[in-house]
């Protein structure tokens, strides 16, 4: 009887102001497909992030002839340079693992990487990418003692922190990332001022209900929970519009990104139904929570 | 089973009160007529019974309960304890005669077959057999009232309270109205009604209590209106 009834009324109420609750579940469909596609991105970079946390290496580039560092005098490094720096390289506690890579070695690994772009390979010969110590470091963040460690050191050409360029790039990730939420923000504000506006309007349009049922005794809870799950049912029909963006954006965009950009670590369907419940849950909690909020006024004893 | 100890009601951004230093008492069982012109107070009268307003001095007790004290959230239960009747029905229009009646009882969750047992009888009660399944704009005045009674009355209230219930209808149609109130006083409820309906208070001969600017000027068990009748 009470089921039937409360289904009853919030029927009554979605299609009497049918383009307000139309224009909610738009609203909320957007809100919680950017802050979804938000979340989707921030789980994506901080797997990537934590995946080349372990892999990340400094590349110590020693002399050769075609240095053009000057204090190379375009010589090769001598082998006793290179024992130097080995052995103070393996000295330093932030350093975990010394690999030497010969030119030979360089060049190899160089050809397996671009396996599929022969021009690019034609143009490479032995001897472009110099003799490296590849050094990974326990901790990435203390790569500035390495650079200390190696200044003006007699042998070495350069070094090169590859996080320095991972960190420009997870700049932009993050700064992508953060646009979304913040339009999401945007969008839940509006999300929210829409419900209450459109909640408030079935209650005065069912002001003549509400006012018999107040006088006959009926609890508040009875006489607001229609409202509520009106507001509750607007939120998941606009919930289930935004997991339908999200399965898109996970596809389009997402799934693209790790193409082009050579993500090693792949974002599972299982964290994107994860990102999707969540975002259904939010943006039903979201408008009911709303509703209460516009009724306490409205429908006081 | 009311009581009005010293009452004052003043409504916000009024300076004259709506209500001054008002005792009544009203016992289980009795048909008080509550009378004087319009703005007299009457409306408070019946809003403070059922905790719409609050008094600004004094105490009201219902069924031997303060209603000062009674928390916000059981006001519900004490409300559906007493029925309420307006001059203007305030039927839905979208629902028929047994649904109108039916909300009363659903909207406080009562199950399906109890509601099935008692409506019709109530229907029965006010004298509205046959015509359960009319909608409101089918139906007269009188029998609208009639509707609003059933509906104020299904859930067997310990007292019934009605602002002026004949205000809208014909005399005739009036005397059949008061008979059904009659008949649910007869049943033991407590009846309170305000009117300005000169020929029914003298037709009845019931406890009369008069308002004037807010204030009882008179009290009479068996009363007429006014003197000058
Ligand atoms: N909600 C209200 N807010 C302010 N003043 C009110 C309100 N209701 C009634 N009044 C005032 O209180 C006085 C008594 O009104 P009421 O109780 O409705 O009298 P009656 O029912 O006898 O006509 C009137 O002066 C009226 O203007
Ligand atoms: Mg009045």
């Amino acid at each position: 009887m009470r089921a039937q009834f409360v289904l009853q009324e919030i029927w009554i109420g979605l299609r009497r102001n049918l383009t307000m609750t139309v224009s909610l579940v738009i609203t909320v469909a957007i809100a919680m497909a950017l802050l979804g596609t938000g979340l989707l991105v921030k789980l994506q970079v901080d797997s990537s992030k934590s995946y080349w946390h372990d892999r990340i290496e400094v590349s110590v580039f020693l002399c050769n002839k075609t240095s053009t560092n000057p204090s190379c005098n375009k010589t090769d490094a001598t082998d006793q340079q290179k024992a130097e720096i080995k052995r103070d390289l393996e000295g330093s506690p932030v350093v975990a693992q010394v690999t030497y890579e010969s030119k030979e070695q360089a060049f190899e690994r160089f050809k397996e990487t671009f396996s599929s772009n022969p021009g690019l390979l034609q143009g490479t010969k032995v001897g472009d990418i110099p003799d490296s110590f590849r050094v990974r470091l326990s901790d990435p963040e203390r790569v500035d003692e390495i650079t200390k460690l190696l200044a003006n050191r007699a042998g070495v050409d350069q070094v090169v922190n590859e996080k320095e360029i991972l960190d420009r790039f997870f700049k932009i990730l993050n700064g992508l990332q953060w646009a979304a939420i913040m339009i999401a923000a945007i969008q839940v504000i509006a999300a929210v001022l829409l419900v209450a506006n459109t909640v408030r309007l079935s209650a005065f349009n069912r002001r003549r209900e509400t006012g018999i049922m107040r006088l006959v005794g009926a609890s508040n809870l009875y006489i607001q929970l229609p409202f509520i799950l009106e507001g509750a049912i607007a939120g998941l029909i606009g919930g289930l519009f935004a997991a339908i963006l999200l399965v898109g954006s996970k596809i389009v965009l997402i799934d693209q990104l790790q193409e082009s950009l050579e993500f090693t670590s792949r974002l599972s369907w299982t964290s994107v139904t994860g990102v999707i419940v969540f975002s259904i849950c939010v943006g039903v909690l979201l408008c009911a929570v709303a509703s209460f909020l516009s009724l306490r006024r409205y429908l006081r004893i | 089973m009311i009581h009005f100890d010293n009452v004052t009601k003043v409504y916000r951004n009024q300076n004259r009160p709506a209500l001054q230093h008002v005792n009544v008492s009203i016992e289980k069982g009795e048909f008080l007529f509550l009378v004087g012109p319009s703005g007299s107070g009457k409306s408070t009268f019946l809003r403070l019974i059922l905790k719409e307003e609050r008094p600004t001095q004094g105490r009201v007790h219902v069924a031997g309960k303060d209603l000062s004290r009674l928390s916000n959230w059981r006001v519900p239960h004490l409300r559906r304890r007493i029925g309420c009747v307006f001059q203007d029905f305030r039927l839905l229009p979208n629902k028929n005669v047994f649904e109108n009646v039916a909300f009363a009882l659903e909207v406080i969750g009562k199950p399906r077959r109890f509601i099935a047992k008692v409506v019709p009888e109530v229907i029965d009660l006010v004298g509205l057999e046959g015509k359960a399944h009319r909608m409101p704009h089918e139906l007269s005045g009188g029998e609208q009232q009639r509707v609003a009674i059933a509906r104020a009355f299904v859930n067997r209230p310990m007292i019934l309270l009605a602002d002026e219930p004949t205000g809208n209808i014909d005399p005739a149609t009036s005397i059949g109205i008061m008979k059904v109130l009659d008949r649910i006083n007869r049943t033991g409820t407590t009846v309170v009604m305000a009117t300005h309906d000169a020929a029914i208070v003298d037709a009845f001969r019931k406890r009369v209590v008069e308002l004037e600017g807010g204030r009882v000027v008179r009290d009479q068990s068996r009363g007429v209106y006014g003197q000058a009748y």
